[in-house]
C-alpha cells in the first residue's frame, strides 16, 4: 500500500466536496420548510398542555386555549371569549356574555353549557383556592346559551384580572377528555391546533375557523433549545425566527446586543417585573434600624446595575412596581448613588470605623444570598453592590447556592439581604402585594419579602377589601408604608428582550410574559 | 472464557448495587427541597399548604431506607418513576433518549478512531517530519480545548458563518455531523498520541527487525507487524474514551439540543428530580460496566498473551 501526499489530499478534497454538497441540498430543503412557517425556540418540552395542569410552557398553551377575558396594554381588560360583562351586588354576582359563532377546533360549540363544564373543572376546589375567584365561589347559573351568571360569597378581589390568566382559567373542547374526565388532547378556541408534540418541538397549524382576526401565516413550529449559546446560533443560522421571553426562552441582555451589532431586530419593552432587595432584620440586628436600611439603599448605583447587568436596558427603580401595571401608585424616582449621605446616616446611627464600620466592637458584616439559576445574573448585581458597600464601610459577603437551596433559604430566612421578582402582570400589583408581603399569607414556595404583622397587613387587607375608587388609595398606602419605612430596596424594573430574524416583521413585545407575541407578525417570505 | 466472563458479571453486579447506594446519598443529600421547586413550577403563584402536599405525594415524607428500596425495587422492574418535572413516566422517556446518545457516542467513537488511526500512522509513517510535528500539533490542540469551546466553534463555524450543517436538532445525518465531530475531537487527539508512540514503540521491538530483514517494506511492517500489536492497548484506550463521551455528552447533547439521556441527567440534576437522576446515573454506570466488560472480551481475543493465561 502507498500513501502519499497528493493521493491523501485528494481523498480528502472529494470526502469534503460530498459532505457540503449533501449540507447545501439540505439547507435548501430548510429554506422550503420554513416558507409560512414561524420557528419559535423554546427552552424546555411544551409539557402537558391540559389548561389545569400545572406543567406546561404558559405562553404555548397561549397558542390554543382563551380566555373569557383578556389582560390588554396597562392592565386593561379586554373582551375575549366573554364580549360583555356586568359586575353587581359589591362585587358578588358577574354577569357574563358569551361570544356567539365560536367552535373550538374539533368543531364543538362554544356557549354556556361548555363554558359550565371548564368553570366547574377548577371554581370552588381547593387546589385553586390561591385564586379569589375560586375561593369565594359559590354557585354557576346558566342563564340561557350566552349568559351564565357566576355569584361568590364574598367580592373577590380583582376578579377579571383573575380571568384572564393562564391557567386554570382557560377554555379547554368538553370532548377533550376521557370518560373519566381526564384530559387527552388539547384543543382550545385559540388561533393555533397542534398538529404533533414531542420532547424536540411542537408544530401547530392555523385554525381556521378561528373567530378573531386569523394570524396571516400558517404554520408555527415551537422548537426546544434548551441552552441559552445555542439558541442565538440557531437564530444567527436561520433555522429559527424568533427568540425571548422569561418563561419561553430567556434572552440576556448580552445576547441580545450581539444579536442587534449583527444586524437581528431586538425589541426590549421596561416589562413589569421588579427586581427588589429585601432586607431580614429578623436574622441582621443592623438591619432593623431604618437608617442602616435607608443607608444601603442609597449606597446602591441603581444604573450601574443596569449598565451591568441590562446594559442600560433596564430602567432603576424607585418602586415596588413599574407604572406599566395597574395600581402601582405614585411613581417615586429611584434613589440615586449618594456615599456622603449613606455615610452619615451610618454614623448616625453608631456604626463608625474604617475600613469595615462597627458597633460596640462588633462588625457592620451582612450576608447576601443569591441564586444566578433562580435569578440570572444575580451574581454579578450582587459584587457590584458588595463593592458599594464597602465604600460606605459595609462588609457584604455572597453567598451563592442553587435553584432549590435559594428556595429553602429564602423560606427559612437565612439571609441577611437578598433578591426577589415580582410575579409581573397580570398577577400583580395584588399577587406580590399579598403572597410576598402579607404575613397571614402562607407562602411556601418565595418566602417573604416583607412583613410586618402591626402596620403592614391591616394596610394590605384594607387594599384587598376595597372595590371600586377605593382600591388606589387604599393600595398607596402600602407602597407609602413600604417607602416610608424603607422597608424595601427597588432596583430595577427587568426588561422583556425579543430578538427576531429579518423575516419577522410586524412584532410587538407581548403585554405579559406569560403570552406569546404572535398576534401581529408578518412573514416575509 | 466463561469462567473470565462469569466473574466479571457477578463483580459488575457487587458494583452497581453499591453505586446506586452513593448516588441515592448524594442526591438526597443535595441542600434544597425538591417539592418547593415543584410547587413552584406548577404555578406561578404559591398555593398554602402546597409543598407538604406535594412532599406526601411524592413520598418524601417516608424514611430514606424505604425510599431507597421503594427505588431499586421499582428499577428491577425497570419502571424508574415519574419524574417530578414532567410528571411523565421516566422509563416512558428513557428509549428514545438512550437511542440518541447511542448514536452520538457511537458515531463519535468511529470518527475518533479513523481519526486517530489516521494522524497516528501520518506520524508514524513519516516520523519526526512535518506530518507527524502536525498530526502531533493537532492532537496537542483537540487535548486541550474544552469540548463546549469545540462544540461552540463548530457551530459558529459550520451553522452559522457557512450553513453547512444545522446548529440543533436530531434530524437524519446531516444534523449528527457537528456533534459527532464535537465530542470526537478530544478522544482522536489522546487516541492518536495511543497509535503513534505504541506504532514507534513497536517499532523499534526485534519482531519488526527480523521484518525488516525478511525485506519487508515499512508501510507492509506498519500494518502487518506493528498494528496487532499496538491494538490491545489501542482498544484499552478507546474503551476509556468510550465511557468518558457519556460525561461529554452532558455538554454536547444541550448543546445541539439533543434529548438524549445526558440532557435528561442534567435537567435532572438542576431540577433535583431524584427519580431522573437515579435513573441516569445507573444508565451510565451499566454503560460503564458493560464497556469495560467488552473492552475486556476484545483484549482477551487479541491478545493471545492474556488468553493463555485464562485458558
Amino acid at each position: 500500500m502507498t500513501l502519499n501526499r497528493r493521493s491523501f489530499l485528494q481523498a480528502s478534497s472529494v470526502a469534503v466536496g460530498l459532505a457540503a454538497a449533501e449540507a447545501a441540498f439540505v439547507r435548501i430543503a430548510y429554506a422550503q420548510g420554513a416558507a409560512g412557517t414561524l420557528r419559535v425556540a423554546i427552552a424546555k418540552p411544551a409539557g402537558n398542555l391540559d389548561p389545569q395542569s400545572h406543567y406546561a410552557i404558559w405562553a404555548i398553551q397561549d397558542l390554543m386555549f382563551e380566555p373569557l377575558v383578556k389582560y390588554g396594554k396597562g392592565g386593561q381588560i379586554e373582551p375575549c371569549l366573554a364580549t360583555d360583562w356586568k359586575i353587581e351586588d359589591g362585587g358578588k354576582t358577574l354577569q357574563l356574555t358569551l361570544r356567539q359563532g365560536v367552535t373550538f377546533q374539533d368543531g364543538t360549540a362554544f356557549d354556556a353549557t361548555s363554558c359550565k363544564w371548564n368553570l366547574a373543572r377548577w371554581m370552588g376546589k381547593d387546589q385553586y383556592s390561591w385564586m379569589n375567584c375560586s375561593k369565594y365561589f359559590e354557585s354557576l347559573d346558566v342563564v340561557d346559551d350566552y349568559h351564565i351568571t357566576l355569584r361568590f360569597k364574598e367580592a373577590p378581589l380583582a376578579l377579571m384580572q383573575e380571568l384572564s390568566y393562564t391557567r386554570p382559567v382557560r377554555f379547554l373542547s368538553p370532548k377533550s377528555v376521557g370518560a373519566d374526565g381526564k384530559f387527552i388532547e388539547p384543543v382550545g378556541t385559540g388561533p393555533w391546533q397542534q398538529v404533533s408534540a414531542d420532547d424536540t418541538q411542537s408544530v401547530f397549524e392555523r385554525y381556521n375557523g378561528y373567530w378573531g382576526d386569523k394570524p396571516s401565516y400558517e404554520r408555527l413550529e415551537a422548537k426546544v433549545i434548551s441552552d441559552p449559546r445555542s439558541r442565538v446560533a440557531a437564530l444567527r443560522a436561520g433555522e429559527i425566527d424568533l427568540i425571548g421571553g422569561f418563561w419561553v426562552a430567556a434572552l440576556t441582555p448580552e445576547e441580545a446586543k450581539q444579536l442587534e451589532t449583527a444586524g437581528f431586530n431586538v425589541a426590549i419593552d421596561p416589562g413589569n417585573v421588579s427586581l427588589v432587595m429585601a432586607f431580614n432584620p429578623d436574622r441582621a440586628d443592623a438591619l432593623k434600624d431604618q437608617q442602616v436600611r435607608k443607608a444601603i439603599s442609597i449606597g446602591i448605583d441603581r444604573a450601574a446595575i443596569s449598565q451591568a447587568l441590562y446594559l442600560g436596558y433596564a430602567k432603576p427603580a424607585g418602586n415596588l412596581f413599574s407604572s406599566a401595571l395597574p395600581y402601582a401608585g405614585k411613581q417615586h424616582d429611584a434613589p440615586v448613588l449618594d456615599v456622603a449621605a449613606a455615610s452619615a446616616l451610618l454614623e448616625k446611627a453608631g456604626w463608625t470605623g474604617s475600613p469595615i464600620r462597627s458597633k460596640d466592637g462588633k462588625p457592620l458584616t451582612l450576608e447576601m444570598v443569591v441564586s444566578p439559576e433562580a435569578i440570572p445574573g444575580s451574581r454579578v448585581i450582587a459584587e457590584v453592590i458588595q463593592s458599594e458597600m464597602k465604600e460606605i464601610g459595609i462588609d457584604l459577603v455572597i453567598r451563592t447556592v442553587d435553584h432549590a437551596s435559594k428556595h429553602t433559604d429564602m423560606l427559612e430566612k437565612k439571609y441577611d439581604l437578598g433578591f426577589f421578582l415580582t410575579y409581573g402582570a397580570p398577577y400583580d400589583p395584588f399577587g406580590s402585594v399579598v403572597q410576598l408581603c402579607l404575613s397571614t399569607f402562607k407562602n411556601d414556595v418565595e418566602g417573604k419579602l416583607v412583613t410586618d404583622a402591626a402596620n403592614l397587613d391591616p394596610l394590605i387587607n384594607a387594599a384587598t377589601a376595597a372595590t371600586g375608587d377605593q382600591i388606589e388609595p387604599t393600595i398607596q398606602k402600602v407602597y407609602d408604608w413600604l417607602y416610608d419605612n424603607d422597608a424595601i430596596a427597588p432596583l430595577v424594573y427587568v426588561p422583556t428582550i425579543w430578538a427576531h430574524s429579518k423575516r419577522v416583521q410586524g412584532f410587538t413585545s407581548p403585554v405579559t410574559e406569560y403570552d406569546m407575541p404572535y398576534e401581529k407578525i408578518v412573514l416575509a417570505d | 472464557m466463561i469462567h473470565f466472563i462469569s466473574k466479571r458479571l457477578k463483580h459488575s453486579l457487587a458494583l452497581l448495587l453499591l453505586a446506586s447506594v452513593v448516588c441515592f446519598t448524594l442526591v438526597v443529600s443535595a441542600p434544597g427541597n425538591v417539592a418547593v421547586l415543584i410547587a413552584e413550577l406548577r404555578g406561578a403563584v404559591a398555593v398554602p399548604g402546597y409543598v407538604a402536599q406535594v412532599e406526601e405525594e411524592i413520598g418524601l415524607n417516608k424514611p430514606l431506607l424505604m425510599r431507597y428500596v421503594d427505588w431499586l425495587g421499582d428499577a428491577a422492574r425497570g419502571d424508574f418513576g415519574i419524574s417530578y418535572r414532567t410528571g411523565q413516566a421516566v422509563s416512558a422517556d428513557l428509549p428514545h433518549r438512550m437511542m440518541v446518545t447511542g448514536t452520538l457516542i457511537a458515531g463519535s467513537a468511529v470518527i475518533a478512531t479513523l481519526l486517530s488511526l489516521l494522524l497516528g500512522f501520518l506520524g508514524a509513517f513519516w516520523p519526526y517530519k512535518l506530518p507527524d510535528r502536525v498530526s502531533r500539533g493537532l492532537a496537542l490542540i483537540g487535548a486541550s480545548t474544552p469540548t463546549f469551546f469545540v462544540g461552540a466553534l463548530m457551530i459558529y463555524g459550520f451553522s452559522v458563518t457557512f450553513q453547512l450543517f444545522p446548529s440543533f436538532g436530531f434530524n437524519g445525518p446531516v444534523s449528527w455531523v457537528l456533534p459527532w465531530l464535537t465530542v470526537a475531537v478530544l478522544p482522536a487527539a489522546v487516541l492518536s498520541r495511543v497509535v503513534r508512540v505504541g506504532l514507534e514503540e513497536a517499532m523499534t521491538s526485534p519482531y519488526v527487525l527480523t521484518a525488516k530483514s525478511k525485506g519487508l517494506g515499512r508501510t507492509a511492517i506498519l500494518f502487518r507487524e506493528a498494528l496487532p500489536n499496538i491494538t490491545p492497548v489501542f482498544i484499552n484506550a478507546l474503551g476509556t474514551q468510550v465511557g468518558l463521551m457519556t460525561a461529554t455528552g452532558i455538554i454536547v447533547e444541550p448543546l445541539f439540543a439533543w434529548q438524549g439521556v445526558g440532557d435528561y441527567f442534567l435537567a435532572g440534576v438542576r431540577f433535583r428530580d431524584f427519580m431522573v437522576v437515579q435513573a441516569c446515573l445507573l444508565i451510565f454506570l451499566t454503560f460503564f460496566i458493560v464497556v469495560n466488560l467488552i473492552v475486556d472480551l476484545a483484549v482477551l481475543m487479541t491478545d493471545p498473551r492474556i488468553r493463555r493465561q485464562w485458558s
